[in-house]
């Protein structure tokens, strides 16, 4: 069973944003144990991604963190802004 | 319902960015409509008065949204929803693997009540509660705090000695909270910073 980790987290966020077309979410690095994934949002998005004291971030990560943890991996993400 | 009107020369993808960006939500959400054509002198060109408004059904986009990350996370998920009063909204999933989606203390259950809060109140004026419940988890839990609560108070006002509970989110201590309101013999109290805030038990002054 394979979870597209990245078609997961763009899922999650591209309703939040004002600017989907600027929205990129990659695969960083990926091995046995973990896998970093990077989301890079428009400037003016960075804020609703991340919420209040990284209230929608922390949910965004442990979500993925679940899905992530069925297949026994760790899961890191990256939100930054361009 | 917020909308905003403007003028446009041409309707198009541009317009509707526009719109997006005015309303400050996913384009996906807007829908424009045509109100009046003006047209200029000699009719030669013409514009178009436009009214974006947020194309937005709480109950069938959010169960959408909450269908897609299941989906995403390969989990096969049955989801209803239901407006229960004025401004508040229940879900009910269950999946092929409950304890997945529900996490260590309900976290991973949490995660998705913020997130599902969060786009739903994104698009709506009116604020809405949003209560997730996966399996019957948060019901069974409630149970649980209720009887927890009511054992420790008893204990409490024969002993008159406080007591303090686990640390719990705030809908748990919520859940205690009013469960002792009522009492006469003791009062509660919320103690600590988050996420290690947790419930006081204290007796009552007579």
């Amino acid at each position: 069973m394979a979870v597209n980790f990245e078609k997961l987290i763009s899922d999650l966020v591209t309703p939040l944003v004002v600017h989907p077309e600027d929205l990129v979410v990659k695969k960083f690095a990926e091995d046995d144990e973990s896998l970093t994934i990077q989301v890079l949002v428009n400037q003016d998005d960075l804020g609703r991604v991340i919420g209040k004291g990284g209230k929608i971030a922390n949910a965004i990560r442990t979500i993925a963190y679940a899905a992530a943890s069925r297949l026994g991996k760790k899961i890191n993400i990256d939100i930054d802004a361009f | 319902m917020r909308s905003i009107r403007f003028e446009a020369k041409v309707m198009n993808d541009a317009t509707v960015k526009y719109a997006a960006d005015e309303l400050k939500i996913n384009k996906d959400f807007v829908e424009l409509n045509v109100i009046e054509e003006k047209f200029g002198l000699l009719r030669l060109n013409k514009t178009f008065v436009v009214e974006a408004t947020i194309k937005f059904d709480v109950v069938r986009d959010s169960i959408k949204y909450l269908q897609q990350i299941l989906d995403n996370m390969q989990l096969e998920a049955v989801v209803e929803a239901k407006i229960v009063a004025d401004h508040e909204i229940t879900f009910v999933v269950n999946t092929s693997e409950n304890p997945i989606l529900i996490g260590k203390n309900g976290k991973t259950l949490d995660a998705i009540q913020t997130l599902l809060k969060n786009f739903i109140n994104l698009f709506t004026d009116e604020h809405y509660v949003v209560l997730v419940d996966i399996g019957g988890y948060k019901e069974q839990r409630k149970k649980q705090l209720e009887i927890l609560a009511t054992k420790t108070a008893k204990e409490v006002a024969k002993t008159r000695v406080e007591a303090k509970l686990g640390k719990m989110n705030a809908y748990e201590r919520r859940v205690i909270h009013t469960k002792l309101a009522d009492w006469r013999d003791v009062t509660t109290e919320s103690e600590g910073e988050e996420p290690n805030r947790c419930v006081v038990i204290k007796p009552k002054n007579k």
